[in-house]
């Protein structure tokens, strides 16, 4: 057998053994191909056996994870802009999501203490509206207004063109297309002066600016921006609430910015977002729902009602006690015992009757009366205070008659009728804590009904001649009616219980010595004196003699008649106290 | 609404901002040149029935050309819709200008519609231009001669850019 007739044979066994095989292969060959997918058909297919996929298992993801990453890896790096164009809408809610959880409870109990500090002020609005007459509410807008936004634009950032507007009714913007290219230019200017080029445009910038009561507030997006015009101090959340509406704007109008070739009118269905922003802000009720949180005034008033009841108590302890001491110190007085108490308190103690009257010293002293239950005593009080004033009752002491404790001695000063003093001298009902009355020192009145006879006889003269001292014959009769009316004085004094005291006083005219007037004065006195002295109902009146010479002359029209006056002894008398006399 | 943001350039005392002056509506004054370096201003024109406003940025001029600071016309200038180039008529450096200016433009936002004021007719007389400067003036764009003094061929101006404005628009 040869080598070719071998290879021939093997092709022949190859043929008979494996022929239906490489049929089979080559049918299953044919087959594969006809199935091998077109890029058409796998686009077909493809979401469908990823969808298919992806809900078996997480194989599908894995694989395609680093390829994602690496596209947008690539993505970044050549065009950031895009990217972040493309991502903006998203991301800032996603950040402020976050953040918001946390500011949620600080801005919460921030909430809560600028409450509680709310009161005191709103009462100062109430009073300043009574006051002034301007509503409370428009005081509080006044006062309480926060911030409010009188202006919203939305502006094409590329070309500061004007693209929507928002205003409250009472605000005009007539110029909000200038204003907004304006303020486009001012954003750049800033950028240009401080070194940042382009910083007008990007997400930094400028971001706010102040123009007396005026801030503007810019949010810049991509592709706009938005700008709120607005008066007083704007709070933080006012800002998310802008940056919340860019975000808005660019999620909802991000191809008509694209295509902004200077028509606004797509974007006039931004009004609504923007007219979110146009807040009034009061800084009154930031939480209203926590009303029962309003603890303050209720802890002030309790505070009031403690304080009052505090006050009073101790004012009611003070006073208790100065009532109480004030009756200590009125003579006549004693108090017992005291209880004090709430409603009614009680007083217990000894009064003297001449003391002052408890009632009188309680109110005196600031204390109710109505509220305190009195029970006193009748006791006799000996301290001189009340002595003197049961003296004082007991004598019915005259208006001008003054008492005074001499030891035991109740001694009388001043001016009463005799009647009084001799009633007085009696005896007979001294008063308790006085053993004896002195009225040596008193100056008696004769009783009104004696009065005119006393008035008589101090009128009367008796006339001497020239250089004598012996009554003239005129002299010698006045003498002797003088005399008799003298008699019946007395008689009626004495009757009374009194004496009467006559003081003759002698005078002289003016020619001649001094000393020898004196003299002849004092003779004329005493010569007069012992003439009354002689006559047996004036034997108990007590004569005293004084020579005044020409000391204190009397007064006429003319020398002559001058020099007869005062040629004379005249009287002075006046009741005194009966004593008997010394032995 | 229609709006287009317009940009006024030209050199220092071309008259730009008289060509304003009288005939467009200002809110603000000119001092905002020195400080902020723009003034906007408002020009309504009805063109084919359709008001627009061209909100014009008025671009303070610099006296030469080496002090224009591309950075600051290149932030006023972005996304102008066209461009107003203005030029003195008694002097050549002014109008040469308006070649450099607007190829400055033209780097910064491409070609818009312009137009060129060529200002001061009204001192005709004095007119630095020779005929060979017009012609290359011309090159440039549409030449509007004009007088802010007079108020000759202002509205016209403005027309024609409002015109060109609109026309871009409806070609889009």
């Amino acid at each position: 057998m040869t080598e070719g007739d071998d290879a021939s044979e093997l092709a022949v066994l190859r043929e008979l053994l494996f022929s239906p095989d490489r049929r089979r292969a080559s049918e299953l060959e044919e087959k594969v191909n006809a199935q091998r997918l077109t890029p058409e058909q796998l686009a077909q297919q493809l979401p469908e056996a990823i969808i298919m996929r992806a809900g078996r298992d997480n194989q599908l993801a894995r694989a395609l994870a680093p390829t994602v990453e690496n596209a947008i890896n690539e993505s970044v790096r050549k065009r950031p802009g895009d990217f972040a164009d493309a991502i903006f809408p998203v991301l800032g809610p996603a950040i402020r999501k976050a953040i918001a959880e946390a500011m949620k409870e600080l801005v919460q109990s921030i909430n809560r203490t600028m409450e509680s500090s709310f009161s005191p002020r709103r009462m100062r609005w109430r009073i300043e509206a009574i006051r002034s007459g301007v509503p409370y509410a428009k005081i509080v807008l006044r006062r309480a207004l926060v911030y409010r936004v009188e202006q919203v634009f939305l502006v094409h950032a590329e070309t500061g063109l004007l693209l929507c507007k928002a205003s409250p009714p009472d605000v005009a913007t007539p110029d909000a297309d200038l204003v907004s290219a304006m303020l486009t230019a001012i954003r750049d200017f800033v950028g240009d002066s401080f070194d940042a080029p382009n910083a007008g445009r990007s997400a930094g910038g400028l971001h706010s600016f102040s123009v007396g009561e005026l801030t503007v507030l810019v949010e810049p997006g991509p592709r706009a921006l938005i700008a709120a015009v607005l008066r007083g101090q704007p709070k933080a959340e006012f800002r998310r609430n802008l940056a919340e509406t860019i975000e808005d704007v660019h999620a909802h109008f991000g191809s008509a910015l694209v295509d902004f070739d200077g028509d606004s009118a797509p974007f006039a269905a931004t009004a609504p977002l923007l007219e979110r922003c146009l807040v009034t802000a009061l800084d009154t009720d930031p939480n209203p729902r926590t009303t029962p949180v309003n603890w303050r005034p209720a802890l002030i008033a309790v505070s009031l009602i403690v304080i009052v009841g505090v006050a009073w108590a101790v004012q009611s302890a003070f006073g208790w006690q100065r009532a109480m001491r004030a009756l200590e110190a009125t003579p006549g007085l004693m108090v017992v015992s005291s209880e004090r108490s709430f409603r009614t308190s009680t007083i217990r103690g000894l009064r003297d009757p001449d003391a002052a009257q408890p009632n009188a010293v309680l109110a005196s002293a600031g204390a109710d009366t109505t509220a305190i239950l009195q029970r006193w005593e009748s006791y006799l009080s000996l301290d001189s205070a009340t002595t003197l004033a049961r003296a004082s009752r007991m004598l019915t002491r005259p208006d001008h008659v003054v008492f005074t404790l001499r030891g035991d001695s109740l001694v009388a000063a001043g001016r009463a009728p005799m009647t009084w003093v001799a009633a007085a001298q009696s005896g007979r009902a001294l008063p308790a804590g006085v053993s004896g009355l002195d009225v040596s020192g008193m100056e008696l009145e004769f009783p009104s009904a004696l009065q005119p006879l006393a008035d008589t006889l101090t009128q009367s003269r008796i006339p001497f001649d020239v250089g004598t001292a012996v009554p003239a014959a005129a002299g010698s009769a006045s003498l002797t009616s003088f005399a008799r009316a003298l008699e019946r004085l007395q008689a009626a004094v004495r009757a009374m219980g009194a004496d009467v005291r006559l003081d003759v006083v002698g005078r002289s005219d003016a020619t001649g010595a001094d000393s020898t007037n004196q003299a002849l004065s004092q003779q004329r006195a005493e010569a007069v004196a012992g003439l009354l002295a002689r006559r047996s109902g004036l034997r108990e009146v007590e004569f005293t003699t004084r020579g005044l010479g020409t000391t204190q002359p009397l007064d006429a029209l003319d020398d002559a008649a001058r020099a007869r006056l005062n040629r004379s002894v005249s009287f002075v008398l006046r009741p005194v106290s009966h004593h008997p006399r010394p032995q | 609404m229609i709006q287009k943001k317009v940009c006024m350039v030209g050199m220092f005392g071309a008259g730009k901002t008289s060509l304003v002056r009288q005939f467009v509506y200002s809110k603000f004054s000119e001092r905002y040149h020195s400080t902020v370096g723009v003034k906007i201003d408002r020009k309504v024109v009805v063109v084919d029935d359709i008001e627009m406003t061209m909100v014009l940025w008025d671009l303070s001029g610099r006296d030469t050309e080496a002090e224009a600071s591309p950075i600051y016309l290149r932030g006023a200038l972005r996304g102008a819709h066209g461009v107003i180039y203005v030029a003195d008529g008694t002097s050549k450096p002014s109008c040469d200008a308006v070649s450099d200016l607007q190829g400055l433009a033209n780097s910064i936002i491409g070609e818009v519609p312009s137009v060129i004021a060529l200002n001061k007719t009204d001192l005709v007389d004095s007119w630095a231009l020779t005929e060979s400067d017009r012609v290359f003036l011309g090159s440039n764009g549409p030449v509007h001669s004009t007088s802010a003094k007079s108020g000759d061929g202002v509205e016209a101006m403005y027309t024609s850019i409002a015109q060109s404005l609109v026309g871009v628009r409806q070609r889009r």
